[in-house]
């Protein structure tokens, strides 16, 4: 009897115990989010209000069919994704996804998600919302355009929900570059976009007139409010999952606005008169004018990822009735025709005149951004137009008393180059090399056309003889490059999408891609990867010229400003930022 | 008295303004496409009409080299210790005088290393006082040449419409209308692409610009027409129509004469407008292609803020617009006081 | 009123042949939507295809007018590539801040124009008119673009005006007043360069119409039977003279959506400006199909309203019946 009761009381003081623990206890669990940690940075205050412009309005935040970059800056605000790539360091590190593991066989990926984290409305997040996320990029009739880089080897990937906070990704060929997929494909939520989906309405939802409530997602901010035409304002995200060195939660800023602007030349002007914090990618020209601004800081951050060229209309399939490209495309083709005119580009002087030397000569499309991909042993040439004159002499080209250039059959060589007219730079730079040709007696007509002119005849029509244009942007990684290297790509510029390769070194460069991108071992695909370049500048298919330096700006009073090389140069660490001047040091 | 002279003044300013835009090979000192590396937004060259040691030269005034401030991107200094006379009809660049005879005489220049930039350099270090020059034969013909088309379209369909009236009317106001309404843009996008790759950059514009003249027919039409509706109402054209006066006589007696001064202001406000308008379509890229310059592409430049800011001379094409467009003002003025 | 029924009908002709034509227009021009994808190395080009089918732009010109014509009767107007939304909705937010610019600079324009105009007609050797000429050739002779950026330049240096955008983001929720207190000073800029851009253009005709009348029979012969200057000037001239001036009233209405495109542009005002030159320049087709089909209905009105105003203030014009 005794026993019972003293058993009972046991029992009850146990069942009273845990009952007062447990919802500390359960508590413990939903409240358990796995932060990152922020290392190196000062910790910040909070509040204050960001002001950064937008060179054109964002057009959407719908992370599966958004394509310009405006939407994507403002989307990359609101959205998290598992893995993400640092800006500043261009490595890989854990975000959504804590830890992953890979299989021996390079083909799956098994990543393990943050325990209790939750959407800006404050909805749990799920391994179902992931696998709801990927069915849509992945859909066949969403014809979204991040589904392309989830194709590897022509198969997309393949997700499988494990359980609640895992899930597993399959590649039909181990892929070195895999980590890096996961970049900014944001993690959507289920809860909210479902019934779209069924509906087959998705292309329209979370347009920029949607009310703040219907949107959520993983990113530092969410949407507060949207005025057509002129700013769109983000608010903190109360639910967001990083917090700094000293455990704060992350963003320290109230708010951050957008502001759209309507060109390069209002945007310079509105930062000028203090209305915005932040500009981003100025022109050299306009950094030089901002340099005399004291309130202001001007950061050159080197050489992009960006790099501009001319190159020559190769393509085997030109209009029938263009009997004149044919037959130039009989100097075109000669590779010693390229090298000279490539020896005879004053680099230096474009580097000077048009981007008063923020910018690096180049000689392949890697430029010096990409630390470890770039080939340093490539020659870079001086300009010699002596040795321009003898690689022309050799090819069986000749030149009239006065100068003029002729080819093996005797006619005069000339041609036109094509150019964006609204890209001054690129302008600038064809003039150039209209009068740097002229020494070599070519003689050259630039000839600027609208943007869309341009990209009609050189993607669909072939209708143009020369052209200089620019590439680029995108990651360091050599797989983001792949259509502009495989013969059948649809950027390989100069002969596009060709059934098979038209050259025996197109051929091996083919070849030599296909295999890096299987490789795992990253000295394998360097050594991969340099014989490419090595190629391409034996073969001078594009003759690069310059790639153009990387100019922000800010405000002193901006803090933790980091802007790095990649994009998004200066927002990628928004929610470290912070403005002493303004705001509490309390919670908010 | 006053009157004529002032109008014979004006006209002799004009035609010295034409004169000088024709013969602007012969006036200009250096190629339009002719790049300085060196030197590129250089201010205007300062004239010295007394050299170092203090004598004065006024006859063969002097200029000085400039060099490039290494410190700083765009800025120069003079080196006073170098300095070069002016000669007069030198030899420099070849050019073609009215595009047929080949000769390479210029009424101004100096020996290099020297170099004399009047209006001062672009971005790409040619001299803005040649291009200035050789931009206005293009601009003025396309801005004449536009104006003569909208007006004289708009003459022809304003009197027709105004002076038969019924459905004629209806149907050239609304076509008027229509053309007034469409996108115009769209079709020179068309225009210009479907053009060939090795057309000259001022002919391709050319065309460019006649089309916008030919399209523009409606606002003047419209005016005209109120103009001619009023007008064939008046009392003296009613008794001439009384007397047996046909319609074209009519017109050309009585009617056109009112209509004059709307002409004229018309023509006055077109050309500049016609004019500048090239500005606009270079902001679309379809304005004069390099390195042909026009008054248009050189205004457009100044757009950019670096360049409003930084380099004054810039606007100095822009500036010497205004006598020219005044003279063409003052000259409709005369014509219309004569004329009334 | 059987006039109006058939200017209506007429209308109805208009917005019809603008709209069918506008497709053709824009069907000659190079390049689509879709082409700056091409440029990007990540997106394939079987993905640009399949948005461009999915889109329906790959069906023959006839069939697009007709889909076209239907979303316009269901007061969508099309659709949008860029903004995945209808058309109508989205012009309608810019066409109402644009309209209140292009509004108010109008009746400023005018305002500051008639007298001016009177008066250098009526004084031909005073310093007005001598002024007022100067004036009008110097802003002919420079081109708006210019003229925005030079003031946008002063703005920037005396930061007392604003440098774009119609309302600060500090005045959100403050009272009416406050609000109407931010939009002026928002305005001031983009209104002054429409007003200093359309005046020369209103001075000269105004100036022009009223010397033609002054100078004819009847007005010498009211001032030597000695009426006063002001009774010939505003009883006599003025209706006489309005002749011209009430064909450019209709323009100027005709004109408030598609005059101050470039102004808005440079001065970041949010209106139809800067959405229709990105569209323009994108080919978003619809949206500028749109836009035109609004600016046309302006248009169209404003002719009607100047040729009733035409009939209603030139009695010579009433003795015959037009069709």
């Amino acid at each position: 009897m005794k026993i019972r009761v003293s058993r009972l009381v046991v029992v009850l003081l146990a069942g009273a115990y845990l009952y007062s623990c447990a919802p500390a206890m359960l508590a413990q669990t939903t409240k358990v989010e796995e932060e990152l940690f922020l290392s190196g940075n000062q910790v910040g205050r909070y509040g204050g209000h960001l002001v950064v412009s937008l060179r054109s309005e964002p057009k959407t935040l719908n992370p599966v069919t958004s394509l310009d970059g405006s939407s994507r800056e403002v989307i990359a605000q609101m959205t998290g994704d598992l893995i993400h790539i640092n800006r500043f360091t261009e490595d890989t590190e854990p975000a959504l996804a804590k830890t992953w593991q890979v299989s021996p066989d390079g083909l799956k990926y098994t990543l393990h998600l943050r325990h209790g984290l939750r959407f800006s409305d404050g909805h749990p997040l799920d391994a179902d919302d992931v696998l709801f996320s990927f069915n849509l990029y992945l859909d066949e009739n969403a014809h979204s355009p991040q589904r392309d880089a989830l194709i590897i080897a022509h198969k997309p990937i393949s997700v499988k929900r494990i359980d609640a906070y895992t899930i597993v990704f399959g590649l039909a060929r181990p892929y070195a570059a895999a980590e890096r997929l996961f970049d900014s494909v944001a993690i959507l939520p289920r809860h909210l976009l479902e019934r779209s989906y069924q509906e087959g309405s998705l292309a329209q939802a979370w347009g920029l007139a949607s009310s703040p409530a219907k949107i959520a997602g993983l990113g530092p901010f969410r949407l507060k409010e949207y005025l057509p035409g002129q700013r769109v304002t983000l608010e903190r995200n109360p639910y967001y999952w990083q917090t700094d060195r000293k455990g704060n939660r992350l963003p320290y800023l109230d708010e951050i606005t957008f502001l759209f602007v309507t060109s390069a030349d209002a945007e310079v002007i509105r930062f000028q008169a203090g209305d915005t914090d932040i500009i981003n990618r100025l022109s050299a020209a306009d950094a030089s004018v901002l340099e005399a601004n004291q309130s202001v800081h001007v950061y050159d951050l080197g050489p992009s990822l960006e790099y501009n060229f001319l190159f020559f209309n190769l393509n085997t399939t030109v209009p029938a009735q263009s009997t004149e490209i044919a037959r130039k495309q009989a100097w075109f083709r000669e590779v010693k025709f390229r090298q000279a005119i490539s020896l005879a580009i004053d680099r230096d002087g474009i580097t000077r005149l048009v981007y008063r030397g923020r910018a690096t000569p180049l000689w392949t499309p890697v430029t010096p951004a990409s630390k470890f991909w770039i080939d340093t042993a490539i020659p870079h040439p001086p300009r010699s137009l002596d040795q321009a004159r003898k690689l022309l002499q050799s090819a069986g080209f000749t030149w009239t008393p006065n100068g003029t250039l002729l080819d093996g059959a005797g006619s005069p060589v000339e041609f036109s180059i094509l150019t964006s007219a609204s890209n001054s730079q690129r302008t600038q730079m064809a003039t150039m090399i209209q009068a740097d040709l002229k020494q070599l007696g070519i003689r050259v007509q630039v000839v600027p056309l609208e943007f869309r002119a341009v990209l009609d005849r050189i993607f669909q029509t072939h209708d143009y003889e020369a052209a200089v244009l620019a590439l680029g942007g995108g990651d360091v990684d050599p797989n983001s490059q792949m259509n502009v290297w495989l013969s059948s790509g649809s950027d390989h510029l100069w002969n596009i999408g060709q059934p098979h390769p038209a050259t025996p070194w197109e051929a091996e460069i083919d070849q030599l891609m296909e295999k890096q991108l299987s490789t795992v071992k990253p000295d394998v695909r360097k050594h991969l990867y340099d014989r490419v370049q090595e190629i391409f500048v034996e073969n001078v298919p594009l003759i690069c010229l310059v790639s153009p330096n990387i100019l922000v700006g800010s405000k002193n009073q901006v803090a933790n400003f980091e802007p790095a090389i990649l994009d998004p140069h200066t927002l990628w660490n928004a929610q470290e930022l912070f403005l002493p001047g303004n705001g509490s040091s309390g919670r908010p | 008295m006053k009157a004529k002279h002032g109008m014979a003044i004006l006209l002799i300013f004009l035609g010295l303004l034409h004169l000088a835009v024709f013969a602007a090979g012969f006036l200009a000192p250096y190629d339009v496409a002719e790049q300085d590396r060196e030197l590129p937004f250089a201010p205007p060259t300062r004239i010295h009409f007394a050299d170092a040691q203090g004598t004065i030269h006024l006859l063969r005034p002097l200029v000085c080299l400039m060099a490039e401030n290494s410190a700083q991107f765009g800025s120069y200094y003079e080196d006073t210790r170098k300095c070069f006379p002016i000669h007069f009809l030198v030899h420099g660049p070849q050019y073609k005088l009215v595009g047929v005879f080949a000769t390479n005489l210029h009424l101004f220049g100096v020996d290099p290393p020297a170099r004399l930039f009047l209006m001062g350099t672009d971005a790409y270090g040619r001299d803005l006082f040649s291009r200035f020059l050789h931009g206005g034969q293009i601009s003025l013909a396309a801005g004449l040449l536009a104006t003569l088309l909208s007006l004289g379209i708009g003459i022809l369909l304003g009197t027709a419409s105004g002076f038969h009236g019924g459905w004629l009317d209806a149907v050239i106001m609304r076509f008027g209308e229509i053309f007034i309404a469409l996108p115009w843009l769209y079709l020179l996008f068309a225009l210009r692409a479907f053009l060939p790759l090795n057309i000259n950059p001022s002919q391709a514009f050319l065309l460019l610009i006649a089309v916008i003249g030919s399209v523009g027919w409606a606002r003047p039409a419209r005016l005209i027409r109120g103009v001619v509706l009023s007008g064939k109402e008046r009392h003296y054209v009613l008794a001439a129509r009384m007397f047996g006066g046909s319609g074209l006589y009519l017109m050309r007696r009585h009617i056109l004469p009112q209509t004059y001064s709307i002409i004229l202001t018309q023509a006055v406000l077109l050309i500049p407008q016609y004019v500048l308008a090239e500005v606009t379509l270079s902001f679309l890229g379809l304005g004069v292609g390099e390195p042909e310059p026009s008054w248009g592409n050189m205004l457009a430049s100044v757009q950019q803020y670096h360049v409003l800011v930084s380099y004054w001379w810039m606007l100095l094409p822009g500036i010497a617009l205004i006598p020219v467009f005044l003279s063409f003002v003052l000259l409709a003025n005369a014509l219309q006081a004569r004329a009334t | 009123m059987r006039y109006l029924g058939l200017r209506l009908l007429q209308s109805m002709f208009v917005l019809l042949g603008v709209s069918l034509l506008s497709f053709v227009f824009v069907e000659l021009a190079p390049g689509n939507f879709f082409d700056e994808m091409r440029l990007n190395p990540r997106i394939s080009s079987s993905t640009v295809t399949n948005l461009r089918k999915q889109y329906g732009m790959d069906r023959p010109l006839p069939v697009r007018y007709f889909r076209w014509v239907e979303s316009a009767a269901n007061g969508e107007l099309g659709f949008s590539f860029a903004y995945n939304a209808p058309v109508a909705p989205l012009l309608w937010a810019r066409a109402r801040n644009t309209l209140l610019l292009t509004g108010s600079a109008t009746v400023l324009a005018w305002l500051i124009a008639l007298p001016l105009g009177i008066l250098s007609a009526a004084r031909q050797r005073g310093w007005i008119a001598q002024a007022c000429e100067l004036f009008t050739t110097a802003l002919l002779a420079t081109p708006d673009l210019l003229l925005a950026l030079g003031l946008l330049f002063m703005a920037v240096h005396f930061h007392w005006l604003h440098t774009g955008g119609m309302f600060s983001r500090e005045s959100a929720g403050q009272s009416l007043w406050g609000l109407s207190k931010d939009l002026a000073a928002h305005m001031i800029l983009p209104v002054t360069v429409l007003v200093l851009g359309s005046l020369p253009l209103l001075l000269k005709h105004t100036r022009a119409a009223m010397l033609e009348v002054l100078d004819s029979p009847y007005v010498r012969a009211s001032r030597a039977l000695g009426i006063s200057r002001g009774r010939i000037l505003f009883r006599h001239a003025l209706p006489a003279a309005i002749n011209p001036l009430v064909s450019l009233f209709g323009f100027s209405l005709g004109s408030l959506l598609s005059a101050s495109l470039l102004t808005e542009v440079v001065m970041s005002w949010p209106g139809l400006g800067p959405l229709l030159l990105e569209a323009v320049l994108d080919r978003d087709i619809y949206v500028v199909i749109g836009a035109v089909l609004f600016s046309t209905l302006l248009l169209v009105f404003g002719t009607l309203l100047a040729d009733v105003l035409l009939f209603a203030a030139d009695p010579r014009i009433r003795t015959e019946d037009l069709a």
